[in-house]
């Protein structure tokens, strides 16, 4: 009976707003998941919530008045400026580059003839590194060889740069692990011979880095003691590209290397747009909210006399609501499933191009968790509305 | 279960402040200290128009609460019935007829006391169509109740306010629009529908009262 006096365009119009809000808020989440799910993977383009910052070295190195604090070295991070940095908001790990306090030198047997090197070495605590290879400790006394993992920029500088001018022969990442390579480490009069093998290639450190382990033994044998201050930093940020971090960089006149800050201007750019697409979608939403809720009133208004006459019969609020409950939860659970699908079908569509750049897209079971939390947020408001709305016909 | 029903210095909210002018002064239910109906005697309550029958109908049935003084069930006032409660009494304990009767004009006759009998499951549906035979309705089942003359549409919420159990039975105007022989019709059925469930009938009439046969008069 209460049938009769349901508008189905106000219904309509109401599936229609919500579809379309939900549509749009659950569509950005999917794509933002599915696009920094690139980022997730490695050495992609918008990973980037780690910087390494140093300070600018200047052109005569005396000049340089100030940074330099109380008698470190101008290029170094002083105690007091890695604190500070460290409880930057922005800031949500920093590690340090240890450097090592002794001379390295490297030497690699290759076809009968050795090549040999001066080299340098440094250490970062491990949850910095963007890779995990296989063998990546070291204890003191072992026999083992130490791993080392290098920038992948050193081996295109070497395959294409350098061997390709000398004639030499490029090396694979495989065929790089399998050399041979003997470090020698002296220094405080000692003066040793250890096997290492390259294991890992990192795209975001631009060192040549050994476990903290194995930097920690060596510098108490060949250090000289002197308890040097770090000249790099590692900051791993609470958002990718946060410009506040930028901001304070260039305030402090630090530099941070590479490009990695540019990916992290994409990944925050991105996060951006995707918060203004959410936003828009919300507003639309809530919109579609208000105009069930209007649409409910009128319709409560209109049959009022009618529930209450229900009532005079022995109709319980309960059983009048009801009706109208069942009625939005099955539009709502209408909307939410189109919804749902609508955000499979345009994922899939894009899901290609971004396949491109390495990502295999995000599940969608948790954009549906929240769509599924929306609609319920919306039911609760709705079935809360009719049932004080049918509670007050009770009087008529 | 009701078994009494206790006016104590009641009295519409209208009224309030004219205790001493007529209608109110010389009335035996309002602003009276002891009022009682108790089960299973009939009464009917006579008045002219405006002395607020529907008023005093309404308040005992709970849809209105516009009154001073008390009204109780068994030694229990009322007012702070919840809405469950009531719904469950208007269930149970307590029948009905609205002097404008309240049917849904859109529905069927069948379908309107059908709205009251799925509540109750009280009767079947051949029960039903004799009920509606006895009253010579049955071959208006199927009419929109809106259709009726309004003498057919009070036998019809007539129907209806006895598709449930009751101890008290409220009728307000029953008869207003029928003819002597729809009153005894009515009134041998209200009667007899009463009697069958032990049963007080409250009547209210401003002139034709339903013929019963034994009652206490009671002037508003």
């Amino acid at each position: 009976m209460l049938r009769r006096n349901i508008s189905a365009g106000q219904i309509a119009g109401y599936a229609v707003a919500n579809l379309v809000g939900l549509l749009i808020v659950l569509t950005a989440i999917q794509f933002y998941r599915d696009v920094t799910s690139v980022s997730e993977a490695k050495d992609s383009f918008i990973s980037s919530d780690y910087i390494i910052i140093s300070k600018r070295v200047t052109g005569l190195g005396l000049g340089d008045m100030f940074g330099g604090g109380g008698g470190g070295d101008a290029t170094t991070f002083t105690q007091a400026e890695r604190a500070d940095i460290a409880s930057q908001p922005w800031a949500a790990e920093t590690g340090e580059f240890t450097a090592a306090d002794f001379n390295v030198s490297a030497r690699v047997d290759m076809a009968g003839s050795s090549l040999s090197t001066a080299l340098f070495l440094e250490s970062i605590p491990d949850e910095f590194f963007d890779i995990s290879p296989a063998g990546w400790d070291y204890s003191p006394g072992s026999s083992k060889p130490v791993p080392v993992i290098i920038s992948k920029d050193y081996l295109t500088l070497y395959n294409f740069g350098f061997a390709a001018s000398r004639g030499m022969p490029q090396i694979s990442e495989e065929l790089i692990g399998l050399l041979p390579l003997r470090l020698n480490l002296s220094g405080n009069g000692h003066q040793q011979w250890v096997d290492a093998r390259i294991v890992g290639f990192s795209s975001r450190l631009n060192t040549i880095a050994v476990p903290a382990d194995f930097m920690a033994w060596a510098n108490s044998t060949f250090g000289e003691g002197s308890d040097a201050d770090p000249s790099r930093l590692i900051i791993r940020l609470r958002q990718a590209g946060d410009p506040a971090a930028t901001a304070y960089m260039e305030e402090h006149g630090y530099e941070i290397a590479g490009d990695k800050a540019s990916g992290g201007k994409a990944a925050y750019f991105l996060s951006v747009v995707t918060s203004v697409v959410v936003a828009i979608g919300v507003i639309i939403s809530v919109l579609a909210f208000f105009i069930l809720l209007l649409s409910i009133y009128l319709l409560l208004q209109k049959n009022r006399a009618k529930i209450h006459d229900l009532m005079l019969l022995g109709y319980t609020p309960a059983r009048v609501a009801g009706y109208y409950r069942s009625i939005v939860l099955w539009v709502n659970v209408g909307v939410l499933v189109l919804a749902v699908g609508g955000v499979a079908a345009a994922s899939a569509m894009w899901h290609e191009r971004i396949a491109a750049l390495g990502a295999e897209g995000a599940s969608i079971i948790p954009t549906i968790l929240i769509g599924a939390a929306i609609i319920l947020v919306i039911t609760l408001g709705n079935v809360i509305a009719i049932n004080r709305n049918v509670r007050g016909a009770f009087r008529g | 279960m009701i078994d009494k029903i206790t006016l104590r210095r009641l009295l519409p909210q209208v009224f309030r402040g004219s205790e001493a002018e007529p209608p109110v002064c010389g009335s035996e239910v309002w602003v009276r200290d002891d009022v009682t109906f108790a089960r299973p005697t009939s009464y009917i309550i006579e008045a002219e128009s405006g002395t607020g029958k529907s008023s005093l109908c309404s308040f005992i049935y709970g849809a209105r609460t516009d009154y001073d003084g008390e009204i109780l069930f068994d030694g229990t006032p009322v007012r702070g019935y919840s809405i469950e409660r009531w719904c469950e009494l208007r269930r149970e304990a307590l029948a009905y007829l609205p002097q404008e009767m309240r049917l849904f004009a859109e529905l069927s006759v069948m379908d309107n006391i059908m709205v009251k009998n799925r509540l109750t499951s009280y009767r079947t549906e051949c029960e039903i169509l004799d009920l509606l035979d006895r009253l010579e309705l049955r071959h208006k089942a199927d009419v929109p109740a809106g259709r009726l003359s309004v003498g057919q549409q009070q036998r019809v919420a007539i129907i209806r306010a006895l598709c449930q159990p009751f101890d008290f039975l409220l009728v307000d105007e029953p008869v207003s629009h029928l003819d002597a022989r729809n009153n005894s019709a009515v009134a041998a059925l209200i009667t007899e529908e009463a009697a069958r469930r032990n049963a007080s009938i409250i009547a209210t009439s401003v002139g034709n009262k339903l013929s019963l046969n034994e009652y206490n008069l009671l002037k508003l």
